[in-house]
C-alpha cells in the first residue's frame, strides 16, 4: 500500500497531527460516493476532497440553477445550465488535484443502484427525496457499505449513520416518509449536516471514536441545540429485520 | 401519572421542545395528542390530515418505539414514558 508521500505529508500535516500518517493513508485509501450534488452533497464533497479521501465518485442527475446558489458552494454564477456532476467534479480537482473525482450524471433509479455503490466504501446521502434515498441505503446495507444520511429543512436536520449488519436502517427511522416537495433551506443548515457527514466519514475511515448509528442526530440551528434520538428497529422492517445484529463498536467497520 | 414529552424540527416552530404532562391511568397517545393539539395552536394541522387521521409521516416515538407499529394513537401511555414527536426532514 502506497505510503504518504513527501508533498502529501506536508498538505495534510495539520490533520496528520490528529489522525496519524495511518490515519491520513486509510482516507487516501477510502472510496467516497456521494449522492447527490445539492447542498448537502456539495458540502460534504469540498470537506472530502480536502481531506484527500482517494476517490470521489458524485452522482446528481441535474443542471445548476439560479436557486440553487445560496447553499450548493460548489457553483458560482457562471455554472448556472451547466451539468452538476461534471461541475463539482471540475470544482474537486481544483481543490485537490491528486484524488481520482467520477462524476456521474443520472438520477438514482435509472440505473440499479448495486452499480452505483460498485467499488465504492462509504456513501454519503445529499439526496433530497425519500424514494430514492431508499433504493440507495436497501442497496447499501445489503452490500455491506455504511451509508451516512443527512437531510434538512429549514433550520433543522438530521444524520444517522445507517451501518450495515446493523439496526435500524432507514427504513426504521423514517418508516414514513413525506411528500416530495420544494423544500425550505437556509444554506447554513446544509453546511452544518454536510460536515457533520464528512466527520463521520473521516471516523470511519479512520477507526476513531463512535458513529452516530444507534440513535438519530438532530441539529436545531434556531435553539443551538443538537439532540440524540434513540430509534428502535420496526420489527416488521424488509430490510434489517432478517439479519444476524452486531451493537456498533468503535472498530473500524471494514 | 408523569410522561415526558420531547418535539423535534418544525414541531418546535409551533409546540415547547421538552416538557412534562400528567396523564390520569388508561390515557393514550390519543389522549395525549388531544391535550397537546388543544394546547398548542397549529400543532394539529401539522400532525392531523383529517380529524382522528395522523399525518403518516410524522413519527410518534414511545421510548423510541414507532407507535404505527404498537398500537397506533390507542398505545397506552405507561409511568416514566418518553414520547418524542418527530416529523422527519427531507431536503438536501
Ligand atoms: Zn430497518
Amino acid at each position: 500500500m502506497a505510503v504518504l508521500s513527501k508533498e502529501q505529508k506536508e498538505r495534510y500535516r495539520r490533520q496528520i497531527a490528529v489522525v496519524g500518517e495511518d490515519g491520513q493513508e486509510k482516507i487516501g485509501r477510502t472510496r467516497l460516493l456521494i449522492a447527490g450534488a445539492g447542498g448537502l452533497g456539495s458540502t460534504a464533497a469540498l470537506f472530502a476532497a480536502m481531506a484527500g479521501f482517494g476517490t470521489i465518485r458524485i452522482i446528481d442527475p441535474d443542471c445548476i440553477e439560479e436557486t440553487n446558489l445560496n447553499r450548493q458552494l460548489l457553483y458560482r454564477e457562471a455554472d448556472i445550465g451547466r451539468p452538476k456532476a461534471d461541475t463539482a467534479a471540475k470544482a474537486l480537482h481544483a481543490m485537490n488535484s491528486s484524488i481520482d473525482v467520477e462524476p456521474v450524471t443520472a438520477a438514482i433509479g435509472t440505473a440499479p443502484a448495486r452499480d452505483l455503490i460498485r467499488g465504492i466504501d462509504l456513501v454519503i446521502d445529499g439526496l433530497d427525496n425519500y424514494p430514492a434515498r431508499f433504493l440507495l441505503a436497501d442497496a447499501a446495507w445489503k452490500c455491506g457499505i455504511p451509508f451516512i444520511h443527512g437531510a434538512v429543512e429549514g433550520f433543522y436536520g438530521q444524520v444517522c449513520t445507517i451501518l450495515p449488519k446493523t439496526y435500524p436502517c432507514l427504513r426504521c427511522i423514517v418508516p414514513n416518509p413525506p411528500p416530495v416537495r420544494e423544500t425550505p433551506i437556509i444554506g447554513v443548515t446544509t453546511g452544518v449536516i454536510g460536515c457533520i457527514q464528512v466527520t463521520e466519514a473521516i471516523k470511519l475511515a479512520t477507526g476513531t471514536g463512535l458513529p452516530i448509528s444507534d440513535h438519530l442526530w438532530l441539529w436545531d440551528g434556531i435553539r443551538q441545540k443538537s439532540d440524540r434520538l434513540k430509534i428502535e428497529r420496526i420489527p416488521t422492517c424488509h430490510v434489517c429485520g432478517k439479519d444476524e445484529y452486531q451493537i456498533p463498536t468503535g472498530e473500524r467497520v471494514r | 401519572m408523569k410522561v415526558h414529552v420531547k418535539a423535534f424540527a418544525t414541531f418546535r416552530e409551533v409546540m415547547d421542545s421538552q416538557f412534562d404532562m400528567d396523564f390520569p391511568k388508561g390515557a393514550t397517545i390519543h389522549t395525549l395528542l388531544a391535550e397537546l393539539t388543544g394546547k398548542f395552536e397549529g400543532l394539529g394541522e401539522l400532525m392531523f390530515a383529517a380529524p382522528g387521521t395522523l399525518r403518516d409521516f410524522v413519527n410518534i416515538l414511545k421510548n423510541g418505539r414507532n407507535v404505527h407499529f404498537l398500537a397506533g394513537l390507542d398505545t397506552p401511555l405507561d409511568d416514566g414514558d418518553v414520547i418524542a414527536l418527530f416529523p422527519p426532514v427531507a431536503g438536501g
